[in-house]
Order: structure tokens, then sequence, then C-alpha cells
């Protein structure tokens, strides 16, 4: 017991000594950006953060917001607990004025309840789990896509592209639908489910596997089994790359490959060729080969973002942060402020059309504060590069579809 | 009939996986008693050589064993003098020193490489073979053969050679093994470092199939622990056929049950062999009486 | 101070005529409780370390609580994670779908886990050591599935989101200091049982199990009925700790509950470098570990990837290697060398 009190007279003077108070200078806007910046998902989680950054970069040059510099605070967290810790990190020592984020919804669950009792606004660019507009926490303001999008555009991609590419009405198509067995594949995976049988698509299965599975033949071959005119697969990298290697080797050809997620980087491209993924759509983020019409500024975030970090974007995901990022500061420009009431009633009036941004987006936010305009596109992978493809008005110029049905 | 041919071939396939990946974790844990949670990582340091053996020195995976196992083996040799040697007679601060391995070489690997996930081509990897209806890729045929020379040739490395004939008896008793003059530090030692060196020649295998990422040692070390612990305990034919059992298994469930429980299934069966016979399908009965209080 | 030393310490004063062992030992332990109480009162008002020493708290007494039957009953479990979701989940739900307060839902939760890990643990017994381990692990895995796929019971994948609604009767705290305060609870609460259990038979039964088992067998205790009933008490004291977890965090979701490396490993590892087999271990592990993770992740976390996690790795490394038995074996290592010196002064 003696040795209990010791030890803990010692943490205690540790962690009083290790206590910073320094008062900061409080002429910038510091907004704190939570996201995985270390364990698996640090890749994404980063290429979110450098999507930020140019944003703020770009505004900064041109004045800053209400006359004040901004400045990122980056707070790692890939689980709830260390959101919260973040959430607590940021406030009360680096004093944030908002947050912004975030890579995985759990987390942002978390870390934007905690913000709440902070009273500070939370503003998501990225997490797309349907409960965290659902839930109606009135710091939160979501002005990126979410899973109903996901599902949305994956599923009017096969009504209104796919069945016409292979010249049969959609009642007469057949879809295996696959997904990964967590919260992020399983309710894209229901609505896709939802929606398809609501326009008459016939769905011959679906199939939930691990996304770290050793081996996934089994998903394949029970696919195959039902003779689909679809694969439609929601998931991760990891599991893209093996089913995909795996429905080559098992000599699965359905006509149509449709990838919800991920599956539009180089690491896929690595994994299987352009050879066997030339005419796979993946839904995704939108890319920054997008038409300028579609959105405008994209080619100057790509110039932007190879200027600053000596190579291509890893990920479409931070053309969304980018733009996610400059609607906040536009927003705050339009409140006067950081204040959450405030900024809620800004963006609650803002109203700007589909193609406003260089993702494609629009500005218009509904009663539970998501943003209306915020689609997905789609991109055919040809030659080895992506292109966008879906929705029409996202294709650039010239691209047409190629190797569907998959020879 | 097709499909049931199909599911065992793929389950074949699988085990071979799961037994190349527990051959060299069943060594160490046979012989040292260790458990080593750091094995999954060994294998991904193996995967990533090949990586870096095909980014710098353009080698096929096959051909990197070459460097791969041999530096994995040194990687052993290193592990254990520095880390678990000194920890001797301790195996729960030993196996509290694997799980900081675990942190370590996963996050130096993370921040190398930002977690990118990398492939590693080879061309042979990718052929297939059909035989009937199946299909057969060269790369876990690859495995197949592996695992079996690698068991065969690890069955007779314990005994024929002298070296391996001092790790069965330093197995069997430590002390009368010191007492006969063997250097039980030093066949320690060794036995990790092969059992690392089959670790890597596992990560080279994998990595034709599999997206690299630092932290994919982690889908690998619970099946290779229950294979190890079902197999039997040192039993290097324990291991190659509990692999075929899990994997077969896993094939089975995916297919004809769910791919969504096909582990937790496993698993239960794995429980359930462990409850009826406690040393494992091919361990000597009472091998599983040693704890962790072992003394020297 | 190792269970056995401490006995024999006691008994040493008792008979010199000193203070009464119990007196001796509540004393100790109302010392302990105020001295732990110190960094709460010290950052009660910097909300970072504040939410880092409910963590600790709250991680100090699920370490203490696995310490029962790893420590002191010899069975090294890695499967502890699934008494953790059961605690959080039976909670969760009650409050959720029932209005009921958390407070009495603890005593469910608890008897569900206690439940639960006996009849799951009992077959395993004849395990030993590694093989135990294993085992365990096996169930946390098997867990995780069943809880994914069980979507009706768990809510699946997407897990249990638990409403602030503020106010005690709820356990939930408009002020952190409240999580603070209950986590210190729990964790007096663990280590409380701890102290009492070492002092009745079946802690002398459960050290004598560790020790040899077929003495101990041969000495008429039944081994089986000493080991279900500290698994029912570590599984139930860790079910709490699960319940209090979902109170705080209040998002709930499979792979927070049965991630092995931040729950049911985390325990064992906490006890590990705190020095296993002691009451006080286990808390002195968490209050080195989990403050410093915290406090690596907010200061590296933002820069290069994985470099707060090396530097823990290392740290923890370092710690296995120079502390073989851990920090209490440490510390006990000083007192000796101090009580030496001054009888040989």
């Amino acid at each position: 017991m003696l040795a209990k009190g010791l030890k803990h007279l010692c943490t205690a003077a540790v962690l009083a000594a290790a206590m910073t108070g320094v008062a900061h200078a409080q002429n910038v806007i510091k907004i704190g950006a939570i996201n995985p910046y270390s364990g698996p998902l640090a890749l994404y989680g980063d290429e979110l953060a450098r999507g930020y950054q140019l944003a703020v970069d770009e505004r900064n040059a041109s004045g800053g917001v209400l006359g004040r510099k901004i400045e990122i605070v980056r707070g790692d967290a890939g689980n709830p607990q260390q959101g919260i810790a973040a959430v607590d990190q940021l406030v009360t020592r680096d004093k944030v004025d908002a947050f912004i984020g975030t890579y995985i919804s759990a987390v942002s669950n978390a870390a934007s309840d905690t913000a709440q009792r902070y009273n500070k606004l939370y503003w998501d660019t990225n997490a797309v789990a349907a409960e965290l507009t659902e839930r109606g926490l009135p710091n939160f303001i979501r002005v990126g896509p979410n899973a109903q999008n996901f599902a949305d555009m994956s599923v009017r991609a096969v009504v209104e592209m796919i069945a016409p590419a292979l010249k049969k009405q959609p009642k007469d198509l057949v879809v295996w639908l696959e997904h990964e067995d967590s919260i992020y594949g399983k309710s894209i995976a229901d609505i896709q489910k939802k929606l398809l049988e609501q326009k008459g698509v016939k769905v011959a299965g679906e199939g939930s596997h691990n996304f770290k599975a050793a081996d996934l033949t089994d998903a394949i071959l029970r696919a195959k089994r039902t003779n689909p005119d679809v694969w439609l697969q929601t998931g991760y990298v990891p599991d893209d790359n093996l089913l995909l290697k795996t429905a080559r080797e098992q000599g699965f050809k359905p006509p149509v490959i449709e990838l919800v997620g991920t599956g539009d980087t180089q690491e896929t491209l690595d994994a299987v060729g352009g050879d066997y993924l030339e005419g796979v759509f993946v839904v995704s983020y939108p890319r920054p080969d997008i038409s300028e019409k579609y959105g405008p500024g994209a080619a100057a975030f790509l110039a932007a973002y190879r200027k600053a970090y000596n190579r291509d974007p890893i990920a479409p995901q931070s053309l969304t942060a980018y733009t996610g990022m400059k609607i906040l500061l536009e927003v705050i420009d339009a409140a006067g402020s950081t204040d959450v009431a405030k900024v809620r009633a800004a963006a609650a009036k803002m109203d700007k059309p589909l193609h406003s941004y260089p993702s494609g987006f629009g500005v218009k936010f509904d009663d539970k504060f998501q943003n209306t305009r915020a689609p997905f596109t789609v991109i055919q992978w040809q030659g080895g590069k992506q292109v966008t493809v879906f929705p029409d008005e996202a294709r650039a110029s010239g691209a047409s579809l190629k190797n569907t049905p998959r020879k | 009939m097709d499909a049931l041919l199909h599911v065992l071939v793929i389950g074949v396939l699988l085990g071979g996986i799961y037994g190349l990946v527990a051959l060299g974790l069943n060594l160490i844990f046979g012989v040292i008693r260790i458990v080593n949670f750091a094995h999954g990582e060994l294998v991904m340091l193996g995967m990533y050589g090949a990586y870096l053996a095909y980014s710098l020195l353009g080698l096929d995976a096959y051909v990197s064993i070459l460097v791969v196992v041999p530096a994995l083996f040194v990687v052993g040799l290193v592990v254990y003098r520095l880390v678990l040697q000194p920890l001797h007679g301790e195996s729960s601060m030993q196996i509290f020193a694997t799980f900081a391995l675990v942190i370590i070489f996963q996050n130096v690997v993370l921040a190398v490489t930002r977690g990118e996930g990398y492939s590693v081509p080879s061309r042979i990897a990718g052929h297939t073979l059909e035989l009937g209806d199946v299909r057969v890729t060269v790369s876990r045929l690859a495995i197949l053969a592996a695992v079996t020379l690698a068991a065969v040739g690890l069955h007779l490395f314990l005994q024929r050679t002298m070296v391996g004939k001092s790790i069965r008896a330093v197995t069997q008793d430590r002390q009368a093994a010191r007492l006969m003059g063997i250097n039980v530090e030093r066949t320690f030692m060794i036995t990790f470092g092969v059992g690392s060196a089959l670790a890597g020649l596992a990560g080279v295998l994998l990595a034709p199939i599999y997206t690299l990422s630092p932290g994919i040692g982690g889908n690998f070390i619970l099946a290779a622990f229950a294979v190890v612990v079902l197999g039997g305990l040192g039993s290097v034919a324990g291991a190659y056929a509990g692999g075929m059992i899990v994997g077969i298994v896993e094939a089975f469930a995916g297919y004809y049950i769910d791919p969504e429980l096909k582990q937790a299934i496993w698993f239960l069966i794995f429980l359930a062999v462990l409850i009826v016979r406690p040393s494992g399908l091919f361990g000597q009965p009472g091998a599983e009486e040693i704890g962790f209080r072992e003394q020297e | 101070m190792d269970a056995t030393s401490a006995a024999y310490v006691e008994t040493r004063a008792a008979r010199a005529g000193g203070i009464p062992r119990v007196q001796r030992a509540a004393a100790l332990y109302l010392g302990g409780l105020v001295l732990a109480f110190v960094p709460l009162a010290v950052l009660s008002n910097d909300a970072f370390w504040l939410t880092v020493l409910t963590y600790t708290y709250l991680f100090a007494g699920l370490a203490v609580a696995w310490n029962i039957l790893a420590g002191f009953g010899g069975q090294f479990s890695l499967g502890h994670g699934v008494f953790f979701a059961i605690g959080a989940y039976v909670t969760a739900t009650l409050f959720v779908d029932h209005g009921l307060s958390p407070w009495v839902s603890l005593v469910p939760s608890a008897l569900a886990s206690a439940i639960v890990g006996a009849l799951i643990f009992l077959p395993t017994f004849r395990l030993k050591g590694s093989f135990f381990a294993i085992a365990t692990l096996a169930f946390n895995e098997v867990a995780l599935v069943l809880a994914n796929y069980a979507e009706s019971l768990t809510g699946g994948p997407r897990g249990i989101q638990v409403p602030f609604r503020a106010g005690f009767a709820n356990m939930i705290f408009a002020d952190s200091r409240g999580y603070a305060i209950l986590m210190l609870g729990f964790m007096a609460l663990a280590v409380g049982v701890s102290v009492v259990l070492m002092r009745t038979r079946l802690g002398y039964y459960l050290l004598a199990v560790r020790e040899n088992e077929d003495a101990a067998r041969a000495a008429g205790i039944s081994v089986v009925q000493v080991k279900l009933r500290a698994t029912a008490l570590s599984a139930a004291l860790t079910a709490v700790g699960g319940a209090l977890f979902a109170m705080y965090v209040r998002t709930i979701d499979p792979p927070t509950l049965f991630s092995l490396p931040d729950v049911g490993v985390k325990f064992a590892l906490l006890a590990l470098i705190g020095g296993m087999g002691t009451i006080v271990g286990p808390v002195l592990g968490a209050f080195l570990i989990v403050p410093l993770e915290s406090y690596l992740r907010a200061l590296l976390g933002g820069s290069l990837p994985g470099l707060h996690l090396i530097i823990l790795g290392v740290v923890m490394l370092l710690a296995a290697l120079f502390m073989r038995r851990g920090i209490t074996g440490v510390i006990d290592a000083a007192l000796v060398r101090w009580r030496h010196r001054r009888r040989h002064v």
C-alpha cells in the first residue's frame, strides 16, 4: 500500500510538471482536425489533413478569414476513446475554435459528442455513417456525402449506366451484393439492396466477409454460382484486391464489376494490373480529373497538391476534404464568427448549386444539417487510369465506357 | 460433387498457408516454450522484405527467398539474444516483451511506408492450373509445396542433424541436456532464428497473394496459434495437420454455412478439440501441463 | 507488495504487538485511496489530463480484476474482453431500451458475466499456461463474430449509442469530474475486493492452486470450485468496468469492445508490467502505461505516423528488460535493500 502511495505521489508530480499552461495568442483561428494519423488508417487520415491544409493555405494567402489567419491542429484518434481525448486536448491545451474531421465514423461520433459539451462546432467532411446526422447533435454539420449517397450512386450507376450498356432492362438484371462486414460495408449494402429491389433489379444474393480474411474464395464461388450480371462489392483495399485476384484465378467473369468506396487507387492497380482492371467501375469520392465544368477548380487543386507534396494525391478523399474545408471557411466568414449557433444559422442560409466547388459539390443543408448536394462520382478503370464516367455531367469530354460487358 | 471437391482443394491450400505460418511458431513454442506474439510481425517483415527485394533489387518474389529468409534468421537471433534471453525464466515478462515488439515492428513499418498498401508482383505466382473444374494458382501451390517440404525438412533436421538433436534434447529435458554438455542458450537462440526464418519464408510466399500493410501479421497470428495448439505442442506433423484441419473447416464453413461465421466456427472446433484433448491432436499427453511458471 | 509477503509482514507486526492486522490493512487501503485521489484533485481543471486520469482509474480497476484470476489464480486469460463486453452491452441495452438506471444494471451485468465466465472457462481449466491463454483468445474472437452477427441483441456492427441524458441516476455526468470520481470508485472497489479476497480462505486456496495444483488437490482443496469462484469474481468486476465504460464513451461496438490490443490484452499488459500477482501491481502498471500512451499520442500523434507508438513500444520493451518482476518487483527489491541497510547500519 505504501508503494502504491509513493507511486501516486510521483505520478502526480510528473503529471503536474508536464502540464503546460501557456497562454496562446488568439488572433489566429485554430481548427482541430480529428483523424487517425497513426494505426492502419493513417494514410487516409493524413490524406484528409493534406486536403485541409491546402484549403487553409489558399485562404491564408488571400488574407485569411475575418481578418485572421487559420491554423490547423491535428488530433490523432483511431477509436472513440482516443477521439474523446483528442477533443479534450485540442480544446484545453491548443484552444481550438472549431473541429473538422473525420475518416472514421465511430471516432466522429464520439469526438463530436465531446465537442458539443465544449460548445464547439464539429464540421464533418468525410465520415459516412448515417447516424452522425440522424442523432440531431446541435453542433454537428456534415458537408460531405454519407452512406446513403454511396448506395444511391452505386444503384444509379447500375440502373442508368450499366443496364443500358449491357442492353438490358433493370428488371432483367441480376446483381450479387458483396460487402465487408463492419458497419461501413453493412450499412451501405442494406441501402443498396433496398434501392435495387425498388428499381426491380434482382438481387441474387448477398455476401458478407471480413476484410482481413486470409481467403475469400468462398465469397467468389458463392457469387459465381448465381451467374450475376453485376458484381457489386463495398469494402476496403485489402479485400477488394484479394477478391479481384481470386475472381481472376477462379475464372469468375461477371459482365460488370462495380466497387464502392475503394478500389480506385494505385494500390489496387498494383495488385491486379491494368489489364484485369480494365472496365471496372468504382463509386468513390470525386477525383481531381473531373471536368472543369463539373468541378471548377479541381485542376487547380491537383496542381497545388503536386506542388506542395511532390506527388499525386494518394486517394480522392483529399479533394473532398479540401472542398469541405473551403466551405467551412466560407461559412465562418458568412457567420462572422466560429460560434456554433451563428455558424449553423449561416450554413442553413447557404444555397449554392451543384458544381460550385472543385469536387462538384454545392451547398444546401437539410434540417439535419446534412449537405444534400454532395454526390459521389463513378470512375472506370481505362488503360490503367481512373476516368470519371458517371454521372454524365461529370464525365470528361470524349470519355466513353470501355470493356463493358467485360471480355 | 464438383463444389465439394473445389471447396476441399481451397481448404487444403488455405491449410497450407496456415501451416506454413504456424510451422515456425510451433518450433519456438514447442522448444523454448515462449508464446511469441510477434510471430505475425516476423511474417510481415518477410513480406516487406520480399517487397524491398523487388523494388530495390528487382528480384522476383520467389527468388528473394534467398535473401529474405537468411535475413529473418538473423533478425530472430538478434531478437532472442537482446530481448528474450535476458528474460529467461520470466515467461510472463517475455510475453509482455513480445507484445512490445509487435507494437514496435508494426509502427516502424508504418512510419517508413506511411501505410500505403504495397503489392509484390511475381511472374509465375499468378498463373493458374486447371485440374478439371478446379482452378489452383501457382502461388498457393507453391505454399503447399513449401510447407510440405519445410515440414519434412524440419523433421529431418530435428532427427538427423546434431543441432536438431540438441534441440530435441533441450525440449525434452533442459537440465539433462545441459549436463550432457549442450549449450542450451545457444540452442534456444538458433531455434528462435530458425523459427523466424520460417516466418520469413511464409512472408515471402504470401507476399504475392496479399496486399501488404503493417498490421497484416495480425490477420494470421490467431489462426497460427490455434493451429499450433490444435496440432499439439512441438509436433511438426501436428502443425501441418492442424493447418490442414483449420483450413478445410474454414473453407467448408465459408462456402456451405456463412462466410461471416467461418472464423468463429473453426475457433469453436478448436475449443472443442482442446476440451476433449487438452494436449492437442498430436501432442504428447501432459505437454499442456507445462504452465507459465517454468522454473529453471 | 506480494500478497504472501504482505501477510507475512502483517503476522510479524501482529506478533510484535503492533496494530492488529485488520486495522492495519484498512489503514493502508484508505491511505492508498487518499493518495490515489491526489492526482484527481490536482488535475481536476485540466480537461485533457482529467480524461487521461479517468481512463487510468478505469483500466487500473480492470487490470486488478484481471489479476484476480490470472495473477492470484495463475490462469492467464486473454479473453477478459468478453466479460468487459457483456457488462457494456447489458448496461447499455437496459438503459437505452428500458430506461433502467445503470447503477441498477450493474447487478445483472456482473451476474451475466460471472455466469458466462464460469460456463466457458470451466471446460478450459485443465489447460495450462499458454494453452489456456490461447483458448481464451479464441473466446474473444468467437464473441466478436457473434456480437457482429446477433444484430437484434447487440446492434450488430452498428453497436449501441447511449444518448447524452445527464443525471446521476443515469450515470451520465455533464461535469467530467463526475466520471473521474466514478472510475476512481471502481478502482477502489476492485482493489478492495482484491484485498478482502486475499484475506479469505478462497484467497489462500487460490494461491495454493496457483503454486501447485496437485498438492492443493491432495490437501483437500476443490481446485475446480476455487477456479470457478475466482473466475466469477474476476468476470463480474470486469463487467462492471465494461458497464462504466459504456456510460462514459457512450458509443460501443464490437471492434471497440473486442479489440485485443486496446482491451483484452491490455488488461494483461498493465498487470504484467505493474507486477502480476500483487494487489497494487496492476494499478501501478496502469498509471505507467495509460498516461504515457495518451501523452505520447497527444504530443506526437499528428506527426510521423506511428512515431508515438514506436516510442511507447520501446519504453515497454525497456520496462520489460529492466523491471523483470514488474514495478512492484523493483519496489520490493528496493525495500529489501533499504531494510537490509537499516539493519546493518
